[in-house]
């Protein structure tokens, strides 16, 4: 689950990593009150969980009240790539001597976590990677050695920086290590890391993006997941405790698992386009199913459904149960088609067929969807 | 002499009195693997589909010589049981759960490789040879038994896959789930040579999925040590973009994993790229596998 940059910001001060002061403002009339308190000049951050938020416009400076007033306006009535903003982060403005990045995320492939510094810090760290790779310097951390101190200094040392700031940074280091640890996060990043002029350091801006399979240990005193999902059928799909994501095109699909799923969208979209990505994991019921249904049915004007399933961990003769009684109770008029392996697969078609759906018996996905393309009529 | 399951591979199961556990044990003993104890404290003595069922796993090792673990504990208690099961001397582990902390999986990955454990996983369907056994939850129907190795990120494309070829006529050696996980317990190339080194596989197919690097790692070890046709399907070319925020990740791997990237690493380490699963059918025939 990923934080709003305020959310984020809250944590990190709580755990003792400087941060510029600010609130949360969710009106022009709030936005004013706060950047009162402040003091100008402040900067006003929208609060969308999508990346690259400046580039995109999201970021502004007000100088005076009156200008405050014109950009929260703007900001609080606009989209950031498609996502509405709700709120506003009205902050200090800091001066900045110096920019440097800062980011702890899970290394997946050797499976250790990793921090990574660099002394050049803002919106083009990834660039700096591939043309200034000697700014940036990270570090593993062995998993059952932990982290230690020494290890910052040794990593700031090999950037070539003074001892004034590797004190400091070093402090901030471990300090967003703990938070990383505590949190259960995937990531926690700080760009910029900024240098102040007196030689402090403060965090300006604040990801951290929380193990969702962690979340029901960590208990951070925030809103439910769910809450944060903007779209109503995403939100359903996670509520019933499945992955749906919402997609431009009208064929609908129910699939067991993310590769599968993932594979039939590929092949769906040779030819057609895939309303929705669906998959189930391990859990299926007839239950599970019926709901299944309701949920791609909620997308209007679908010209065909595809389920995809194979029955490993899986009993797909109840969740056929479920789509059939939903075929039933709900009249569904456009084709389904269902390709159904595994155990129990002759008892499964035999019940799709009794409402009705197409089934293809073959192991290729791509014959199911040939099936589908000429029951479409395309 | 097969791979990952031979006749001398004893399984336990970790949970069997569970719902899917107990359902899992039948259709493991169905398929003709020696499933020789299961494991659920508090419920030693009992039995679960005519095995028995011990408190822990040491007393299960020393009572059936077992050799082997699947996983079906839920996911809270994955890591505790791990360590467990390391501990009593198990070299092989399929670790079936989803959704178990990543956190988690850090400890349990780091713990296998120190004691030389060999662990698939989590989030994995586990393994099948085809006439000698699996451990985990693939459906037996899908696979015949032949000389071509299959590796898959995903569980249910990797039944795809077998069900293709063996409706070509093609069989496979062996099929392993990797695990779908972001962090799993061990990595698609130290699979890959296990197949390298195995008699019994003639070509071997990666089923592998956009993100992570996984697949690039592994054209790196395609190219300085294996000599077997490899082919490789990469899914999610369809799939939305994710909405990702960090740095670190992308900083590190200096690419971010997509479907394009995979493809150009694997070709250029000499790996034929299917564009759709379908195609694995033909390439098998070019190389007369079966």
């Amino acid at each position: 689950m990923r934080l709003h940059e305020y959310e984020a910001l809250d944590i990190f001060e709580q755990n003792r990593i400087p941060v510029p002061r600010r609130a949360v403002a969710t009106s022009m009339h709030e936005a004013l009150q706060v950047a009162g308190e402040i003091g100008y000049p402040v900067v006003l951050k929208a609060q969308v969980l999508v990346g690259g938020r400046g580039l995109a416009g999201g970021i502004k400076v007000a100088s005076t009240a009156d200008e405050l007033k014109d950009l929260a306006e703007a900001l609080l009535s606009s989209e950031i790539k498609g996502l509405p903003v709700r709120k506003i982060l009205v902050c200090e403005k800091v001066e900045i001597a110096q920019e440097f990045y800062l980011g702890f995320t899970i290394d997946s492939y050797s499976g250790k976590p990793v921090i990574v510094v660099s002394t050049e810090g803002g919106v083009l760290i990834e660039e700096t990677a591939r043309s200034a790779p000697e700014k940036i310097a990270a570090i593993h951390i062995e998993p059952t050695f932990g982290y230690y101190p020494y290890l910052s200094r040794s990593l700031l040392r090999r950037l070539g920086l003074n001892q004034q700031l590797i004190t400091p940074w070093s402090d901030v280091i471990g300090q967003l290590y703990n938070v990383a640890l505590r949190y259960e996060a995937l990531i926690a990043e700080i760009n910029p890391l900024v240098v102040l002029p007196n030689g402090g350091l403060m965090a300006v801006d604040a990801v951290l993006e929380v193990d969702d399979s962690a979340l029901s240990r960590v208990r951070l005193p925030l809103p439910d997941r769910i809450d944060r999902i903007e779209n109503p059928i995403e939100r359903r799909g996670r509520e019933i405790g499945v992955s749906y994501v919402d997609l431009d095109g009208d064929i609908g699909l129910i699939s067991s698992g993310a590769g599968l799923g993932m594979a039939s969208m590929d092949i769906i979209g040779q030819r057609m386009k895939p309303a929705n990505f669906l998959e189930t994991g391990g859990g299926i019921t007839a239950d599970l199913l019926y709901k299944c249904m309701e949920l791609v049915m909620m997308k209007p004007d679908l010209r065909a459904i595809f389920i995809n399933v194979y029955g490993g961990i899986n009993p797909i003769h109840e969740g056929a149960k479920g789509v059939v009684r939903y075929i039933h109770e709900h009249k569904v008029k456009i084709p389904i088609v269902a390709k159904a392996l595994g155990n129990r697969q002759e008892e499964t078609w035999e019940i799709f067929r009794s409402g009705g759906v197409h089934v293809v018996t073959e192991a290729a996905t791509e014959k199911a969807i040939d099936r589908l393309y000429e029951l479409v009529g395309a | 002499m097969s791979i990952f399951i031979d006749d001398s591979t004893r399984v336990i199961v970790q949970g069997i009195t569970g719902r899917i556990g107990s359902a899992q044990t039948h259709w493991m003993l169905e398929y003709g693997t020696k499933v020789v104890g299961g494991v659920t404290p508090g419920k030693g003595g009992t039995s679960v589909e005519g095995v028995p069922v011990f408190d822990s796993v040491e007393e299960a090792v020393r009572e059936t010589g077992a050799n082997a673990s699947a996983f079906f504990v839920p996911a809270a208690f994955v890591l505790d049981a791990f360590l467990e099961t390391i501990d009593a001397g198990i070299k092989f582990i399929v670790v079936v759960p989803e959704h178990i902390p990543v956190k988690d999986v850090v400890k349990m990955r780091s713990y296998a490789m120190e004691k030389n454990v060999f662990a698939l996983g989590p989030t994995t369907p586990g393994v099948l040879v085809p006439g000698k056994g699996k451990i985990g939850i693939m459906p037996a129907s899908l696979f015949a038994p032949g000389r071509v190795g299959i590796i898959s990120r995903s569980g249910t494309l990797s039944y795809e896959f077998a069900g293709i070829l063996s409706e070509a006529h093609v069989g496979q050696s062996a099929v392993v789930g990797m695990g779908a996980d972001p962090v799993v317990l061990k990595n698609l190339a130290d699979i890959l040579e296990v197949f390298q080194e195995d008699e019994g596989t003639d070509a071997v197919i990666i089923v592998g999925e956009v993100g992570g690097e996984q697949e690039e790692k592994a054209a790196g070890f395609i190219s300085r040590k294996m000599n077997k046709p490899v082919a490789a399907y990469i899914a999610g070319r369809y799939s939305p973009q994710g909405k990702r925020m960090g740095h670190a990740g992308a900083i590190i791997r200096g690419a971010s994993g997509t479907v394009q990237g995979k493809h150009e690493a694997l070709r250029a380490a000499g790996v034929e790229v299917l564009d759709t699963p379908i195609h694995v059918a033909a390439w098998a025939k070019k190389h007369k596998l079966r």
